[in-house]
């Protein structure tokens, strides 16, 4: 498997937020894990559904947006 | 690769009321848990003196070190204190984790310094190698799981205190001022003499200190005998004997809250390479405040929580009606509200919105929608 994961963790510490923020953006959008299960999907230790991914992608790309950014948290369903 | 999950096991051995906790392979967040437990059920037996052997543990992650630091304050207030044997693998830990084991003059380190000696200085660059890639920053970011309780966030600013002074050259002394309930204080400081430098501060109303708590950015006096910034302040500190400050703001979720303070005896030794080490530490200690949302009062994160719960009410609307409108699942249903938001560029909640909104139209109009 390739690495998709740190690419969340590594965007998400480059949009300067915590994971209880992030979890907040996530469930904003109609997330439904858990902050646990979110931080696991981050640390690469559960892999998300495509769905998953696509919101903490969605959650993550907004706040890059917000600060001045574009997407850079590719999706994997096709937007 | 190994994907087994990391091994761990925390042995608890009394002696009559001597209590030795063993603790055997990493400590990840979940094993963090499991220590926290075995330690709180040691202590609930109220030993005389409790031992934490860390001689056979690979790794230890913050939530581990948190737990290591509630042990420790549970046991002072019982006025015992936590010997812990091997300490190096500790410290190698931290280090890794905060990814300064590369900047880190670690070979300046000496006996009177803590527990590192030369054999280790091997293992740390082997733990570095190991851990350094893979967990880094995001183990002090597990701390969002831990309890918000100010005692685990002070003692998580302590540690990187001790980091801070251990691994820069140029520092006599650090310290973390915070604000709270308005006011700034020291949550953790190296001496005596430091906690004195903090206190000048918040007397005089001015300093380095003061300063990057208020407006967000870093202070440097390279030289206190030619300061001219803090008039009141600037005496005192030379005579406590130090000569250059450097402070640099901590923030809690984009707002300053405090500062990590470094403090010399000799002037204009801050180079750029601790500038840009205090950086990493003040930034690693903004990340342990915003996830503890130090400054942020239980009202606002209310207020936050019920904002978010009504943009995700409007999200699982606007889902429904493309569900219903277009025959499809919530799972597509969301990728066209991703599609519509990227191609026009605004945010999925208003686009969301606007979903809602035409269909409110279109009920009311029928034939307009």
């Amino acid at each position: 498997m390739e690495r998709p994961l740190d690419v969340l963790d590594v965007y998400c510490r480059e949009a300067g937020l915590s994971y209880g923020e992030l979890w907040l953006r996530y469930f904003e959008l109609g997330g439904m894990c858990a902050g646990f299960e979110l931080e696991a999907f981050l640390r690469g230790v559960l892999a998300p559904s495509e769905y998953d991914h696509d919101i903490i992608a969605l959650a993550i790309n907004e706040r890059l947006v917000e600060l001045g950014g574009h997407h850079a948290v590719p999706y994997l369903h096709d937007a | 690769m190994n994907t087994d999950p990391p091994r761990f096991e925390a042995v608890t051995n009394f002696d009559g009321s001597e209590a030795t906790v063993v603790l055997t392979g990493s400590v990840e967040s979940a094993a963090a848990f499991a220590l926290s437990a075995t330690l709180d059920a040691a202590i609930d037996r109220h030993p005389t003196s409790m031992t934490l052997d860390l001689a056979k543990l690979d790794f230890m992650g913050a939530a581990g070190l948190i737990a290591v630091t509630n042990a420790e304050n549970r046991l002072a207030s019982l006025g015992v204190m936590l010997k812990v044997q091997s300490p190096s693998a500790l410290v190698n830990g931290v280090v890794g984790i905060l990814e300064l084991a590369e900047k880190a003059r670690i070979d300046r380190a000496s006996p009177e310094h803590g527990h590192l000696g030369p054999e280790q200085m091997d293992e740390l660059s082997v733990s570095t190698r190991r851990f350094a890639s893979s967990l880094s920053t995001k183990d002090l970011r597990r701390v969002t799981g831990m309890p918000t309780d100010p005692d685990v966030v002070d003692g998580a600013l302590r540690l990187i205190v001790e980091l801070a002074r251990i691994s820069m050259d140029a520092a006599d002394g650090v310290s973390v001022s915070l604000m709270r309930h308005g006011v700034l204080s020291t949550v953790a400081a190296s001496d005596r003499t430091i906690m004195a430098m903090d206190a000048n501060q918040y007397a005089t109303g001015e300093g380095p200190c003061v300063d990057a708590s208020v407006e967000g950015h870093w202070f440097h006096t390279e030289s206190l005998d030619t300061e001219t910034r803090w008039p009141s302040f600037t005496p005192r500190a030379r005579s406590l004997g130090i000569r250059a400050i450097l402070s640099s703001p901590l923030t809690a979720i984009d707002k300053p809250v405090g500062a990590l303070n470094i403090y010399s005896r000799t002037a204009e030794t801050f180079e750029i390479k601790d500038q840009k080490a205090a950086a990493v530490f003040a930034e690693k200690a903004s990340v342990i405040l915003s996830d503890a949302r130090a400054g942020v009062s239980d009202a606002q994160m209310a207020t936050r929580f019920q904002e978010a719960l009504r943009s995700r009410e409007v999200v699982s609307l606007a889902k429904g009606i493309i569900m219903e409108r277009d025959g499809v699942d919530a799972v597509e249903a969301f990728s066209t509200l991703l599609h519509l938001s990227l191609v026009e560029g605004v945010p999925l909640l208003r686009r969301a919105t606007a979903v809602v909104h035409s269909a409110l139209r279109s009920e009311i109009e029928p034939g307009s929608g």
